[in-house]
């Protein structure tokens, strides 16, 4: 399977490039939403209320809108990782091992120096879950490097690797003090070394949005400049877009894949890291899959710092405005992931939303001048 | 601990080389039909999708029916529609197969599940569904050690075991191989040649839905005998890895399989023999990446994997 | 030429599209039979334990047609009465406590007439807003399944001070770790030692006494994750077995995850080929593979938290008993007729909310008499089942 394929694009430079790149994927979420409509008809219930619910739960109100950038920012977070692997043309579909790696790093550490002064010791943290990640990812990416090992197979091989090793740290014993009943989980992250919450208590008592939102948009910012700003960008993606060529143009292709996955890593990592530090602690299979669906969210984002920050808050507000809609509403919470599977494929299905687009006669957004 | 004696008794055990066969099955039909599909120049990571589909209409029609051979027609051609979906998207839409892919293993778990509550609530799936025999086959059974590893598999393992050399076959040594080999590696002289790409790549997209789904029928009709959401639980994904495993082809894949059968059953065996239960899940996982980057290398997918074609210009 | 092809291409997209969804409503009417069968075949087997028993067919009705208020059995709504229940990640198909949890509810809404809602979790960080969601629109109840729930448990009840809760298999914890018993929150907490020491009491006596296919001498369980209510039923099993049999053989293994049945089901053959001839499973879905492998190979298999003996009657000798359906209903009875009681509420042999469920025509009279016994003392206090697994 060659990943050379994969959407790759300009940076949008003008604002009519801007607005054609973002009307694809707004006409993709309308059409899904026409879809996923029909699919609730069918089985019985009322669409509209559906649809209402879910708005409403998802931003309803500043605690929602703050609920829904928690349930989101794994996710964006995990889609860097795949997306940054994707620029160098690596298909990284075991994200969700890496961030267990950054769960279980920044986590150890935490709960082994709890007396740390806070600053330091969130740093640390933070570093820790970093190259925990980057190095499981780097893992991959060396053996791709060194023998050809499909990336495919060794960070999916990896990543059950991760999960396998987290539910011994949690239920064998090493990370778990004795508590009371047993659980699996490890003790309390330290308060001193939480994120601050970014609204203070008399805006939104009990909001738990935290500073990791500006960790997000910072990562965010090193993706795209990393990747848009600096040579080792411009070398990834060239390898990204033909090795050979690259190598031919003197490139050590070996040695950007492996940098490639360690920086992916790295993102992944933190992505483990903020759900613990929302709980305050790592709990036994704590990610539901955030580096799986990270790949869907990647995707819609089409790769770029802005589209996945995007893409992945529409998929947050419908993982929490599903909360509503299933307490009000009475309808399956699957309807979210039927809803994310359409938007997905109709993001995909470019052609399609570009011949319904000339058929609207929007022809002249749809083809700006490359 | 006696590391040496204790994994000698466990080689020794029939069940090891058994369970290596049964967990190879599913894995081994989902992976030949990526084989086909790619070979025909269309990338498919949606075999968790269609096993699930599989899996899940097989029981629906079981319930309703009572009939195995109408279950086990509904999980095949279930897996063909969804991956005419993928078809559709990636040949004639021209949309990034990749994409296209997830989504369909999205759709699939989110459908699934939302019809698995809408039928069958959460009582679970009836229990008095028609299974997939198990073939007991008379001499061979009875022959100690052989008896109990292959005297009494289930028919799909049969099956699977059976798919590999005709797959092998039809890839490799007939004229429709030939062209879909052909489509996969440089599909404008193909096109030239008279052979439609279109065609070609549909028939084989279609194929490894159908594959999977059977795969995924063997999970729900004769490992569990039920349905429960996300019951592939990623044997897709581990199907697609064996593909690439196996560079592509068909024997290579099964081998892959194998492979991976053989690392989770081990890793069952392991268990309570002193290593935390835990970490002994991860042998199939170890084993693969140690197998992969010691001994296989390098693999070379299609030429036109993953590229879709526009006709005529 | 060009548009018509993609205009085609759309054509097929969309039948395909629509197609399955209208194939979902055409087998509709068709599939809703097996369904509707299923109840009275679940039913059948237990007729004595009216209460989860009956539940199942209640649940056939109620999400069939999710407008339809109740069956004719059931009182009218109380609308003001409302009660919301937050599953763990597990979900309602979990085939244990989130399931169970959702029949009681069920059944409060049919015979309390509460208002019932349900919300499913996706996520772990999402417990604290799933339980506000409740909270928040002024439910009476608000029900929280799991034992990873403590924290988010403790953090909303502080906040919703006249809303009660009830948490299942856990109390209400501080962010250090520290149970801090709350007024407003239930702690439903279930000796599953009791159910396993009784079943594995009984499979000592089967393989000790030779009954049937039990003549090995070998037993076998297999976890989902080796997590407390899981553990806690796999030491009584043990502890059990080895009271009924000194000299038995106990075969054990964890499949790693709720869902998988592939690997449940491998690890049933194994365990059947290293000589076992009743295996126990506490592992959710990925545990009916595991009773499957007993059905296949014509030994016993014992069912966990509900009566499983529907998924094979002959083979399923009985099941170990968790009634967290019937914690579940109490609770809301008891608050509805003020008498919620806040902190640790014991659900215990002593009030039939563990045990065992009645044994299929398989076990001995005698047999089913001696675990009776059995668990007499252990109501008694004379047996204190162990919690945790000797290493």
């Amino acid at each position: 399977m060659t990943v050379a394929t994969l959407p790759i694009e300009r940076p949008a430079g003008r604002l009519r490039q801007l607005v054609a790149s973002g009307i694809g994927p707004i006409l993709a979420v309308v059409l899904a939403i026409i879809v996923g409509g029909v699919v609730v008809l069918v089985s019985g219930s009322n669409p509209i209320t559906a649809y209402q619910q879910m708005l409403v739960g998802a931003v309803g109100s500043p605690f929602d809108i703050s609920e829904t950038f928690i349930s989101s920012i794994p996710l964006i977070l995990a889609a860097y990782a795949v997306s940054f692997a994707f620029r160098c043309g690596l298909f990284n579909i075991g994200a969700e091992g890496q961030l267990y790696m950054g769960a279980i790093a920044s986590t150890w550490l935490a709960t082994t120096f709890p007396n740390w002064p806070g600053i330091v010791l969130i740093i640390v943290c933070i570093v820790a879950a970093m190259v925990a990640g980057g190095a499981w990812a780097g893992i991959a990416g060396w053996l791709k490097a060194k023998t050809g090992a499909h990336e495919v197979i060794t960070t999916m091989m990896l990543s059950y690797v991760a999960i396998d090793i987290s539910h011994w740290l949690l239920e064998a014993g090493p990370m778990t003090p004795s508590n009371a009943y047993g659980t699996p989980e490890s003790g309390p992250i330290p308060p001193q070394a939480a994120f601050p919450i970014i609204l203070p208590s008399w805006i939104l008592p009990n909001a738990r949005l935290n500073a990791s939102l500006f960790l997000t948009i910072l990562a965010g910012v090193v993706f795209a400049w990393i990747l848009w700003r600096t040579p080792l960008g411009y070398e990834i993606r060239a390898v990204g877009f033909n090795p050979k060529a690259a190598a031919y143009g003197g490139i050590n292709v070996a040695r950007r894949l492996v940098i490639a996955m360690v920086i992916a890593g790295a993102f992944a990592g933190l992505a483990g890291m903020v759900p613990v530090w929302v709980q305050m602690r790592l709990y036994d299979s704590f990610s539901p899959g955030y580096g799986y669906e990270a790949i869907a969210v990647a995707l819609v984002g089409r790769n770029s710092a802005i589209g996945i920050f995007l893409a992945g808050l529409l998929y947050g507000a419908m993982i929490h405005g599903a909360v509503a809609m299933q307490a009000n509403a009475n309808i399956s919470g699957f309807l979210v992931q039927i809803l994310q599977a359409l938007v997905l494929f109709f993001v995909g299905a470019e052609m399609l939303i570009r011949w319904l687009l000339r058929r609207g006669g929007l022809r002249a957004l749809v083809e700006a001048p490359a | 601990m006696d590391v040496i004696g204790t994994l000698a008794s466990i080689f020794a055990r029939p069940d090891l080389w058994a369970g290596t066969l049964r967990f190879a099955a599913p894995l081994t039909l989902a992976a030949l039909g990526g084989v086909i599909s790619e070979r025909s120049g269309v990338v498919n990571i949606a075999m968790e999708g269609m096993m699930l589909v599989g899996a899940f209409f097989s029981v629906l029609v079981a319930a309703a029916t009572h009939d195995i051979v109408l279950a086990t027609l509904a999980s095949v051609l279930c897996g063909g529609l969804i991956a005419a979906i993928h078809g559709v998207a990636s040949i004639h839409l021209r949309a990034n197969q990749i994409v296209s892919g997830m989504a369909i293993n999205l759709l699939a778990l989110g459908l699934t599940s939302f019809l698995m509550f809408r039928f069958f609530a959460t009582s679970g799936t009836p229990s008095d569904i028609p299974a997939l025999p198990d073939v007991k086959i008379p001499v061979i059974n009875n022959i100690p050690f052989v008896g109990a590893v292959i005297g009494d598999q289930n028919l799909v393992v049969w099956l699977s075991i059976l798919a590999v050399p005709l797959a092998w076959w039809f890839l490799f040594r007939t004229r429709i191989g030939l062209r879909i080999r052909a489509v996969g590696e440089h599909p404008r002289a193909a096109d030239t040649l008279g052979i439609s790409v279109y065609r070609i790549r549909y028939l084989c997209v279609i194929l490894s839905g159908l594959l999977s789904g059977l795969g995924g029928a063997y999970l729900s009709l004769s490992v569990a005998h039920s349905f429960s959401d996300n019951m592939t639980s990623g044997a897709g994904f581990i199907a697609l890895a064996a593909m690439i495993f196996g560079k592509w082809n068909p024997i290579g894949a099964f081998l892959a399989c194998l492979l991976f059968g053989f690392g989770q059953s081990l890793g069952i065996n392991l268990q309570g023999t002193g290593f935390p239960d835990q970490l002994v899940a991860a042998t199939p996982y170890v084993l693969t990446v140690v197998a992969l980057a010691g001994f296989v290398g390098r693999a070379i997918a299609p030429a036109a994997d993953g590229v879709p074609y526009e006709v005529g210009e | 030429m060009r548009t018509l092809r993609v205009g085609f291409a759309v054509a097929i997209t969309a039948s395909i599209l629509f197609g399955a969804c209208s194939s979902a409503a055409t087998t509709a009417p068709s599939a809703a039979a097996p369904a509707s069968a299923a109840a009275p075949a679940s039913a059948a087997p237990a007729p004595a334990s009216a209460a989860p028993a009956s539940a199942p067919a209640a649940s056939q009705a109620a999400v069939a047609s999710p407008g339809a208020s109740a069956a004719a059995s059931c009182v009218a709504a109380n609308p003001n009465f409302k009660v919301g229940l937050v599953t763990d990640v597990g979900g309602l198909n979990d085939k244990s406590f989130n399931h169970l949890a959702y029949l009681g509810l069920q059944q409060a809404q049919c015979q309390l007439g509460a208002t019932v809602d349900v919300i499913q979790s996706s996520e772990q960080s999402q417990y604290v807003p799933n339980l506000t969601t409740f909270a928040q629109k002024g439910d009476n109840l608000v029900i929280a399944v799991g034992f990873l729930m403590a924290n988010a448990v403790y953090t909303v009840a502080k906040q919703y001070p006249n809303v009660h809760f009830a948490a299942i298999d856990t109390a209400p914890a501080d962010a250090k770790g520290n149970t801090v018993n709350l007024p407003n929150v239930a702690n439903l907490f279930f000796h599953e030692q009791e159910s396993g020491y009784t079943v594995g009491y009984l499979a000592g006596l089967m393989e000790k006494d030779k009954v049937g296919a039990a003549t090995s001498n070998t037993i076998s369980y297999m976890g989902g994750l080796a997590i407390p209510p899981v553990d806690r039923y796999i030491a009584g099993y043990i502890a059990g077995a080895k009271a009924a049999d000194p000299g038995i053989t106990i075969l054990g293994g964890y499949s790693q995850s709720f869902t998988d049945q592939t690997i449940g089901k491998s690890i049933g053959l194994n365990h059947i080929s290293r000589g076992s001839t009743i295996l126990f499973q506490v592992a959710g879905a990925s545990g009916l593979g595991y009773l499957q492998a007993a059905v296949d190979k014509g030994v016993y298999g014992i069912g966990v938290d509900a009566d499983q003996n529907y998924v094979a009657p002959a083979t399923i000798i009985t099941s170990a008993i968790k009634k967290v359906d019937v914690a579940v209903f109490l609770t809301i009875q008891g608050l509805m007729n003020g008498q919620f009681k806040g902190g640790d509420n014991e659900f215990t042999l002593q009030n039939n909310a563990t045990g065992f469920a009645p044994p299929n025509s398989v076990v001995p009279a005698d047999i089913v008499a001696q675990v009776q016994q059995i668990a007499d003392q252990i109501k008694s206090g004379a047996i204190v089942p162990p919690t945790t697994i000797p290493k």
